[in-house]
């Protein structure tokens, strides 16, 4: 873990707004241009200050347009650039864009299916599915996907997202109307994107890679808002499965180019900043109207990969249960690392979240009309793989005071070096299964580095945005099964 | 004391590697070494002679330490790529903002980390007081 350095904020420096809400003043640094603010209970603080998540986050607040305040959510951990967790929003008409800020998994996020039966009705066939993912998902690090693309057919993808493999049979109408933005981005430029970039991701569509991705089978096992969990389909008991995946390596590369891009474009523009790793340039510049549709690209691979692999989790249930269960429908699919043209106090903004999601309440019309008039937004909060997930809508105030944003898991608190330290990836998966938790793993050290113990605790993390009101709880989720690289 | 050629530090959710050499060339190839045992960590230290795989590239930078990670991005594509760990590197030419190398590695079935990228974030090639030039990347996992 980094140690802080000079010019981060310690807990003197902050200024308590409410209970769940801090501020670091624009008085802080110099070279701050708003303030910073962090979503967190007290408790919280002396871990988030103990790194240098505050320090990356003060940095976010000196890029050139950025807009009313740059903040972290309560998941937060250091990163490399931005702290994970942070969200920023540079005004589109004079503010930049930022590739080092949006990361190198472009548009990382989560998707929810619903299964719609109990899990105690299929509980004796829980290790079969879990065996089942394992065969029809390719994971690991190097291991490519089944479906070959051709030149031109990548490009389509990167053009149309998952809308590309719903009119190529992955999929129906309905996954598309669940996805967010459609599970396509507008202003996508595959000639943009560079060849090293889409031969990187040209064989990994529908693949999870490693690291923490993973499909996870899970159970509801509370319900904290019946209304909003009657609107998204949930009943007590039933069975649910989370993917967790992005761009793969296309995203990669499209990130490595655009941040070396930028960094030579930044003198002429003018812009010095105390992190390299934020490089940026005026989103009306060549080199920033690039990189937006290099993203959108990216991001469009991302909404496809995870389509593919739905495709191949509702084969691996068919290959399990039969025709007799219906195939699990999507509940919603989220981005969590991403730039996105959004209006707040009617000005336009880049709002970038690097492991944030977007959470808009209802009424808002870029969510699907049925969540709209009823919930809002979903909003998916994984755990570890051995604590639990949650489901979390979108409310009005978030629109006021989060750039309509919520967090988006448990966040680290202990490095995958240290975990493999102290965990030994064989012990862990037996502690799981003796938990009911059936588990698929490629690597046994790649499981160790995600164990529980490295996590916050998600439930605090959650109860902070619930109770600062940017998010409304509802429901639990219970890990039964877990695939991984 | 001689520092390590390369050591493996923690991040919380990445990986920070520690390299350093009494040459830059040194330092540069001690980086190779440490991402490669990241991403698949060598059973032996092997010798020279017995890595068979063998590439060469070209990489220009505004200075030495973006001219660093953006070899380590150069070397991390061609890693993925051709399904390769490198162990070594070779200079025909390292100047701070040009280099020519040569990287010596292995083929491998698969890879143990995924590594997405080297990047900027603490990255400051220096020289300590005995000389040695010395780094720290941070490797997006």
């Amino acid at each position: 873990m980094g140690h802080p350095v000079q010019g981060t904020p310690t807990k003197q420096n902050l200024v308590k707004i409410h209970d769940y809400l801090w501020e670091v003043p624009k008085s802080f640094r110099q070279d701050m241009k708003v303030p910073a603010r962090i979503y967190a209970s007290a408790r919280m603080l002396d871990g988030i200050c103990n790194d240098r998540s505050l320090w990356q986050l003060v940095n976010l607040t000196t890029l050139p347009g950025v807009y009313k305040y740059a903040f972290v959510m309560p998941d937060v951990h250091e990163g490399y650039g931005s702290p994970v967790g942070g969200i920023v929003a540079p005004r589109e008409d004079e503010g930049v864009i930022s590739p080092g800020l949006c990361g190198y998994d472009i548009n990382c996020g989560v998707r929810l299916l619903r299964t719609g039966i109990a899990y105690d009705k299929i509980k004796s066939n829980i290790s079969d599915f879990v065996t089942a993912l394992f065969r029809e998902v390719p994971s690991g690090v190097g291991r490519g996907g089944w479906l070959k693309l051709s030149h031109k057919e990548l490009d389509e993808v990167l053009c149309r997202g998952a809308q590309w493999m719903v009119e190529h049979g992955y999929g129906d109408e309905q996954d598309i109307v669940y996805c967010e933005s459609g599970g396509m981005l507008s202003g996508a430029d595959p000639a943009v994107v560079s060849d090293h970039a889409k031969k990187r991701g040209r064989d990994q569509l529908g693949t999870i890679g490693a690291g923490n991705h993973f499909v996870e089978i899970q159970r509801i096992d509370e319900i904290f808002d019946q209304d909003a969990a009657f609107a998204l389909g949930f009943t007590h008991g039933d069975a649910t499965i989370l993917i967790h995946c992005g761009s793969r390596g296309l995203g990669h590369q499209v990130a490595t180019d655009y941040i070396r891009l930028m960094l030579h474009a930044m003198p002429k523009y003018g812009i010095q900043l105390v992190d390299r790793e934020l490089a940026c340039a005026p989103f009306h510049s060549p080199e920033g109207g690039q990189y937006w549709r290099a993203m959108a690209s990216a991001a469009n691979f991302a909404w496809a990969n995870r389509q593919l692999i739905m495709y191949e989790v509702r084969k691996a249930w068919i290959s399990v249960f039969g025709e007799s269960l219906a195939a699990p429908g999507l509940v919603y699919d989220v981005a969590h690392n991403i730039v996105k043209k959004e209006t707040y106090d009617n000005v336009k903004l880049l709002v970038h979240r690097k492991g944030a999601t977007r959470a808009f309440p209802p009424g808002h019309p870029e969510i699907p009309g049925d969540y709209s008039r009823t919930c809002g937004q979903p909003v998916f909060i994984p755990g570890s793989m051995g604590t639990a997930s949650f489901v979390l809508v979108g409310v009005p105030r978030t629109m006021e005071e989060a750039f309509g944003s919520s967090c988006h898991g448990a966040g680290r608190v202990m490095s995958r070096t240290k975990a493999k330290e102290i965990v030994r990836g064989q012990v862990l998966k037996e502690e799981l299964e003796a938990q009911g938790i059936a588990v698929r793993a490629g690597s046994l050290a790649g499981l160790a580095e995600e164990a529980p113990i490295a996590y916050k605790d998600v439930e605090s993390v959650v109860d902070v945005v619930h109770r600062a009101g940017i998010a409304k709880k509802v429901v639990r989720l219970r890990p039964v099964g877990v695939m991984k690289g | 004391m001689t520092p390590a050629p390369y050591e493996i530090r923690g991040h919380t959710a990445d990986v920070r590697l520690y390299a350093s050499g009494k040459t830059r060339e040194e330092l540069f190839s001690h980086m190779i070494a440490g991402m490669g045992s990241i991403m698949q960590p060598a059973l032996y230290e092997p010798r020279a002679e017995e890595l068979a795989v063998r590439r060469e590239l070209v990489v220009d930078g505004p200075d030495i330490t973006v001219l660093l990670v953006d070899f380590l991005n150069e070397a991390l594509y061609l890693s993925q790529m051709h399904r390769e760990v490198y162990r070594f590197a070779n200079f025909l030419a390292l100047t701070d903002t040009h280099l020519e190398a040569e990287l010596l590695g292995q083929e491998v079935d698969m890879f143990e980390a995924d590594i997405k990228a080297a990047t900027y974030h603490e990255a400051q090639v220096t020289q300590n007081k005995e000389g040695y030039f010395e780094c720290t990347v941070i490797f997006d996992i």
